[in-house]
């Protein structure tokens, strides 16, 4: 199976401004894969030119197996998107702006009926359903933007950052509901500047910035690309030098540092050794009261990415 | 939430209903339309009520040689395309909507339908009150059955203007600039117009433009005659050959098949000087010309606002 989007050398430009360039992205069927970067980095330019609103300048995208033109009607059967910050006509209710979009995807009545209370429940906007879309508040419109996007019940989803304009506990039930919609085997592409979103929801990521993609890999392996394995945190008490010298001993430990009672031992394995590290401060007289391990957050990785690619500017 | 494995691709007319009534509800529920609806009845109220100030009650060809008028023509086609395209750009509505199953032209054609049934709907109540008004002024009328071709004409009249701020709002993506543009071209091609044929020997070219076109008087024996100060004039009579009147033409060219328009020159400057005759066309000709006229306006502006709106990128 073709993966659900796949762009070669994709390109916009704007008169001499590049906004996506040479873009090559992959996301595979069935994954939450996050477009990750800051602001203005292209991530809305590359989605405008996935759903057809834009055209690209150079290279190809291909969605759900068909290459992507402005003005393809069918193809977007499959696909439903919400857009950054989404707009909606104000003189509808919330209740016919699903109504008629659901038409126009060729859903008879009785599937109207039984997908719209659904997704307006789904979305938390059950009872402001016969509302017009103009008496909604920004959080509101961006719930009813997901259930339009929702509305088909799509091969690929869409996102383009879905948590701005909500509140904590609606950015918190967005993140549930792409997991949710994930294990319905819909595929997810959500952009975001958010890392500690794309963190807690993602099973992949691409991170761009000024219109290059600076990676793009599973969660994990981005995680650990820049400054490898983790480092474990160890409090101990009775901390003494035997304690150190067994540790250094050990071939996957690398330059240790000390802070009061805690060992901060940065390991030069992937695998889990927590119980051989924990034996060896044991066997040398320590008593370990805690021990945590400290990975590499996405935050740093993107941090490090971004200056790499700045020359180390912000 | 259940996943359609297998979906049934939409029919074409799903699609194309489904963008009408998008378009309709937002029409309907515009409240400049529900002004423009008020304005053309108090146009028709003076239209009926004004020649009874004049001590008229007899007029049985009131209701067919009734029209809306030029000035509800543009309104109208103003309130109901103004923003039809240009308004989706502004508001940021269109993103939603290019993004769902439905190509650009099934939009363009789904809003150009809803934007007519709006019209014939707002025509339809204005042309009974016109029937139901013109019998209790001006008792029974006659030919009742040339009533909707009177309708159908003046809904041709009205989409020249509606394509041409359908074209302005798809160009410029400026529900104001359409607005302005229309609204300016329908004002200046009415003072030039009035001008050309009040001055020029030879306004023939107005035939050929958006508007009242040339003033005749058409030679029947039928019709009634009203007089007013002294001046006795023909109900049936008076003919216009421009865009304005494609309605009433059409009608006359039923009652009148084989009759002529004859078309005068007076001398503003000299009013006691008799009219001088410029030319005579038949009333066949000036109904076909201006129907011509009319559909290569709307077929060329609807072109251009289907062009640009099929090739535009959403930026915003």
């Amino acid at each position: 199976m073709e993966p659900a989007i796949e762009t070669t050398n994709l390109t916009k430009r704007y008169g001499s401004l590049t906004a996506v360039n040479q873009l090559n992205l992959k996301v595979e069927r069935n994954t939450i894969h996050g477009f990750l970067g800051p602001n203005g980095a292209g991530k809305t330019t590359t989605i405008k030119i996935l759903v057809g609103l834009l055209r690209a300048s150079e290279g190809t995208a291909r969605v759900l197996g068909q290459e992507v033109h402005v003005d393809q009607a069918d193809l977007k059967l499959g696909i439903g998107y919400m857009p950054e910050l989404p707009r909606f006509p104000k003189h509808l209710k919330g209740k016919e702006l699903l109504d008629i979009y659901g038409r126009m995807y060729g859903m008879n009545q009785l599937e109207r009926r039984a997908q719209i209370p659904k997704l307006l429940d789904l979305v938390g906007l059950k009872g402001r359903e016969n509302d017009l879309i103009g008496k909604y508040s920004k959080g509101m419109q961006q719930r009813i933007g997901i259930a339009q996007a929702l509305l088909n019940s799509p091969e690929l989803v869409i996102l383009d950052e879905p948590s701005i304009g909500l509140d904590p506990v609606g950015m918190v039930e967005v993140r549930e509901l792409v997991k949710t919609i994930s294990k319905e085997g819909m595929t997810v592409f959500v952009s975001s500047h958010l890392l500690f979103e794309v963190e807690q929801i993602c099973t992949h990521i691409t991170i761009i910035n000024r219109g290059v993609a600076l990676v793009s890999d599973t969660l994990q392996n981005v995680s650990n690309l820049i400054s490898g394995p983790i480092t474990l945190q160890v409090e101990i008490v009775n901390l003494n030098e035997s304690v150190i010298a067994a540790l250094k001993n050990l071939p996957y430990v690398k330059d240790m540092t000390k802070s009061n009672n805690t060992l901060n031992i940065p390991l030069k394995t992937f695998d889990d050794v927590r119980a051989e590290i924990s034996k060896t401060i044991t066997n040398a007289g320590g008593i370990i009261v805690a021990m945590n391990t400290k990975g590499h957050s996405l935050e740093e990785v993107f941090i490090q990415l971004i200056n790499k690619t700045q020359g180390g500017k912000p | 939430m259940e996943r359609q494995i297998e979906k049934q691709r939409p029919t074409w007319l799903q699609r194309f209903w489904a963008i009408t009534r998008y378009e309709m509800l937002w029409n309907i529920r515009k409240k400049r339309f529900i002004g423009a609806l008020i304005f053309a009845f108090v146009l028709a109220t003076i239209q009926f009520a004004l020649p009874a100030l004049f001590n008229i009650s007899e007029n049985p060809y009131f209701a067919i040689t009734f029209s809306v008028g030029n000035l509800s023509f543009v309104l109208f086609a103003i309130v109901t395309a103004m923003n039809s395209i240009s308004g989706e750009y502004e508001s940021g509505t269109i993103v939603p909507l290019l993004t769902k199953p439905v190509s650009r032209t099934m939009v363009f054609l789904g809003k150009l339908f809803a934007i007519f049934l709006t019209i014939l709907t707002a025509y339809a109540v204005i042309y009974i009150y016109s029937i139901v008004g013109g019998i209790v002024v001006y008792g029974p009328q006659y030919n009742l059955q040339l009533v909707p071709l009177a309708l159908i004409g003046d809904i041709i009249s009205t989409f020249i203007w509606v394509a041409i701020v359908l074209a302005a709002g798809s160009v410029t993506k400026n529900s104001l600039l359409a607005f302005l543009m229309a609204f300016g071209l329908f004002i200046a091609l009415a003072i030039g117009g009035g001008l050309i044929s009040q001055l020029s020997d030879n306004p023939s070219g107005l035939n050929y433009i958006p508007g009242s076109g040339v003033s005749g008087t058409l030679n029947v024996s039928g019709g009634q005659n009203i007089t007013v100060s002294n001046i006795t004039v023909n109900t049936l009579s008076s003919v216009s050959t421009g865009t304005d009147s494609i309605g009433n033409n059409m009608v006359k060219v039923v009652l009148y098949p084989t009759s002529n328009v004859s078309f005068y020159h007076r001398d503003i400057f000299n009013f006691t000087a008799p009219p001088k005759l410029l030319f005579a066309e038949s009333m066949g000709l000036i109904a076909l010309r201006s129907i011509g006229v009319a559909f290569v306006y709307i077929a060329v502006f609807l072109f251009i606002a289907w062009y640009a709106f099929k090739r535009s990128q959403v930026f915003e």
